[in-house]
């Protein structure tokens, strides 16, 4: 290689990193001052709706979908908000839990999937959901940090915060989804005709007996960050939580439900476990799929946490 | 070791200043190479290095005996040893599980019942890749048409050379061997082609394929519960996603060559602008049809002995090309798909007296690859048969988006990239020499632009889909 490739080679190299570098923070600060206005949408907007009104509702539901299409929180409290999100877990939770203000009265219901604590593989990488507050909410960044769950090139490109979401949020900023101002985070699933057949199918299914797994462990990511909930529960005694798992089709295993209310009675956590609570029913038009459930059964849900809700309360 | 991991991103700047600061021996450069290819290997894992050297060696030696040997029957049985031993290695590996499956479901079928005689065999990573390269290097020798090489260290190069060998491009010895076995130059052309290449390969496997990849997984994981509409939408997405991911993955290994002085053969050439199915295998996976071609179908007496035995020729060449990707009756199914269309095409052709078809060539030779691709990606015979009777039923209702940002970004970035590809296309200019359009200054761009890209739309698939194969 002589020396006038080798000065081809290194200004391709130079220039590609200045050029990408500056367009990388052009793009990220464009997309933040766009993102700042979404809020609508499940890639930026609910976060940002609830970041801006966590502090001011008096009743919070947290968890993944199964918290968004299942507790009506319009039940509860006329100032409150669900902030269930699609495909999240216990770590994702747990840091926006951690961003309440300690000393404000509030409410706090969470959602938690016993699968989350006995999945071996998760390792809280959901926590990259809130990547888009990255570098621009303290506690948030400072959980991302900690997780160790973003790449070393994050650290350079800021516009892979925006990963999976920019066509969303430009979108929503454009055309918003809702008007947000009415919304209050519970996304009930509604079925039409033409999918109840397609609903049979899948509840057909799920309906076998499948032994329970032999070596159930609890992943212990999933447990750390329970206790990271419960340390913040001790510091916050102005609010109260319960910890809810939602209704089930076909739960054929109970030990790994056995050990997680262990684990919750041990760490002096409030949980209430309706895996099982339409175990028997044979009517599907509770159920969107085996693991959600529809409008009809999230209402139903809702009314029967309503009562034990009233009844803790009394 | 993946193309598209950040091992990859440090691995292949240190083996370039190495390699370039060795520019004055071409010896040490390839033991440099030779060495690095095997960790880039061994990084899956390093056990199935063994396969790999054993195969060096044996092609190595046959190779030299072939040439060696006084009489075409002494050199047909020196050439008997590598293709038994080579393809007894893919037969162990990669069939021994499919053909005793199938065995114990033909006899429980008549009634006989036999034990399970499947092992737990792992396939290795490329051996279908390198086994049929070394096959190529004996047989070539074979035919007269290259010599058997004598400088052990560059042949074990030529087996393992690093950015193709895994998943191709297959590379000929008659390409490959006088470049190991020479001074190699690098010059602005291969730099910019080169670097444009790799990250265009980038961009294709990991923004496209993966992106349409997510929503295609989606579907085919539960393909009873989804309407003709859906089912259509993902295949059209699979063709993409598989034309993306493989392409891809050959633009980063021909990219990756280049910036070492070498030159690879093309390994696709926008395959969708076909307008036959014989020109579509002109265009897509270049390196095995025209291997193929010369080494099996040519073999077989090609089209030199009349119309009946073409036709055979073509359906076992295609046949036994599926079954090359994998030990799945849908393989198969699929090289029989393609068999079968490609004779259609030769006698339409030969009682019309035409040489290709008009327009409509296009739409018929997409829809003829679409039905076959379902066989490709279905799990098995049922599952793509109940898909195609559900797409042929017209069921169109609406569609599943599932997650809707997936969904729209994977659309956007095939329609990104299909025009891409048409720009590039009609510009005449192949893909692999596209980046000397560009100065320095505007390469930089286009890169920083691609990186961008990437950046927003990445999406962490774990392998490439050839690598199964």
């Amino acid at each position: 290689m002589n020396s006038d490739i080798t000065k081809k080679l290194l200004k391709i190299v130079v220039l590609t990193i200045i050029i990408s570098y500056g367009l990388d923070k052009l793009v990220f600060f464009g997309l933040n001052k766009i993102s700042d206005n979404v809020m609508t949408g499940q890639a930026i907007g609910k976060l940002n709706q609830f970041l801006s009104v966590k502090d001011n509702t008096d009743f919070l539901v947290f968890g993944n979908s199964r918290a968004n299409h299942h507790i009506d929180v319009d039940l509860f409290n006329d100032n409150s908000y669900n902030m269930g999100v699609d495909g999240v877990g216990i770590a994702y939770n747990s840091t926006l839990i951690n961003t309440l203000q300690e000393d404000k009265k509030q409410y706090v219901i969470v959602h938690i999937d016993t699968k989350n604590f006995f999945d071996k593989d998760y390792d809280g990488s959901d926590i990259r959901g809130l990547k888009t507050k990255y570098h621009r909410n303290d506690q948030i960044t400072t959980a991302l940090n900690n997780s160790n769950r973003l790449s070393l090139l994050q650290h350079i490109y800021y516009s892979m915060n925006y990963n999976g979401n920019a066509i969303g949020i430009i979108k929503n900023y454009f055309k918003p989804g809702y008007d947000f101002k009415t919304y209050n985070g519970y996304d009930p699933l509604t079925i039409n005709k033409s999918q109840e057949e397609m609903r049979d199918t899948i509840l057909s299914k799920a309906d076998t007996n499948e032994e329970c797994n032999k070596n159930l462990e609890m992943n212990l990511v999933a447990i750390d960050y329970l206790k990271s909930m419960k340390s913040f529960i001790d510091k916050a005694p102005n609010k109260t939580f319960l910890f809810v798992t939602s209704p089930i089709y076909n739960d054929t295993c109970d030990k790994d439900n056995k050990m997680l209310t262990a684990l919750m009675n041990e760490l002096g956590l409030n949980y209430l476990d309706y895996t099982n609570l339409y175990k028997n029913q044979k009517d599907n038009s509770f159920w969107k799929d085996p693991t959600h459930l529809s409008k009809e059964g999230a209402e139903a849900f809702s009314s029967v946490l309503l009562k034990r809700y009233k009844t803790l309360n009394n | 070791m993946l193309f598209n991991s950040l091992e990859y991103l440090i691995f292949l700047p240190i083996v370039f200043i190495i390699y370039w600061l060795l520019k004055n021996s071409y010896k040490k450069q390839n033991i440099l190479l030779l060495i690095s290819s095997y960790v880039f290997y061994g990084w899956w894992d390093y056990r199935f290095l063994s396969l790999i050297i054993f195969s060096s060696f044996l092609d190595y030696f046959v190779g030299q005996k072939i040439e060696e040997a006084i009489g075409n029957k002494n050199k047909k049985r020196w050439l008997l040893v590598s293709l038994c031993s080579n393809l007894g290695l893919l037969a162990v590996f990669k069939y021994y599980n499919f053909f005793a499956d199938s065995f114990s479901s033909t006899m429980s079928s008549i009634g006989w019942e036999v034990n399970d005689l499947t092992l737990n065999i792992i396939l290795p990573v490329g051996i279908s890749f390198y086994t049929f390269q070394t096959l190529s290097y004996s047989i070539d020798i074979y035919r007269n048409e290259i010599k058997a090489s004598r400088d052990i260290v560059g042949f074990f190069t030529f087996v393992s050379l690093f950015p193709q060998l895994v998943a191709g491009p297959i590379e000929r010895a008659s390409n490959l061997m006088p470049q190991i076995e020479g001074k190699r130059k690098l010059n602005a052309t291969l730099i910019k082609t080169g670097v444009f290449q790799i990250f265009i390969g980038l961009f294709r496997k990991v923004a496209i394929a993966d992106n349409l990849g997510v929503y295609v997984d989606s579907v085919y994981g539960n393909y009873e519960i989804h309407n003709s509409s859906t089912l259509l939408v993902a295949t059209v997405f699979y063709a993409f996603q598989i034309y993306f991911d493989f392409s891809g993955y050959s633009d980063i290994a021909i990219g990756s060559a280049k910036l070492f002085g070498f030159n690879f053969n093309r390994n696709f050439n926008f395959p969708y602008f076909s307008r036959t199915l014989t020109e579509f295998w002109r265009r897509w996976h270049m390196s095995l049809s025209f291997w193929l071609r010369d080494y099996l179908y040519i073999s077989l007496g090609g089209n030199r002995k009349g119309i009946v035995i073409t036709y055979r020729n073509l359906l076992l060449t295609m046949l036994i090309g599926g079954l090359w990707h994998g030990s799945s009756w849908n393989f198969v199914i699929w090289g029989g798909i393609h068999g079968l269309f490609l004779s259609l095409e030769k006698y339409t052709f030969s009682a019309l007296k035409i040489k290709t078809f008009n327009a409509f060539g296009y739409i018929y030779t997409f829809i003829v690859v679409l039905v076959a691709w379902i066989f490709f990606r279905a799990p098995d015979f049922h599952s793509a048969s109940t898909i195609i009777v559900e797409i042929f039923s017209f069921n169109y209702g609406s569609l599943f988006v599932g997650n809707i940002n997936t969904f729209i970004n994977g659309l956007l970035l095939l329609v990104l990239g299909f025009c891409i590809d048409l720009k590039i296309f009609r510009s005449k200019t192949p893909l692999e020499d596209y980046g000397i359009k560009f100065n320095t200054v505007k390469l930089s761009i286009i890169v920083s632009v691609i990186i961008i890209m990437l950046c927003l739309f990445y999406s962490t698939a774990e392998n490439f889909i050839y690598f199964q194969f």
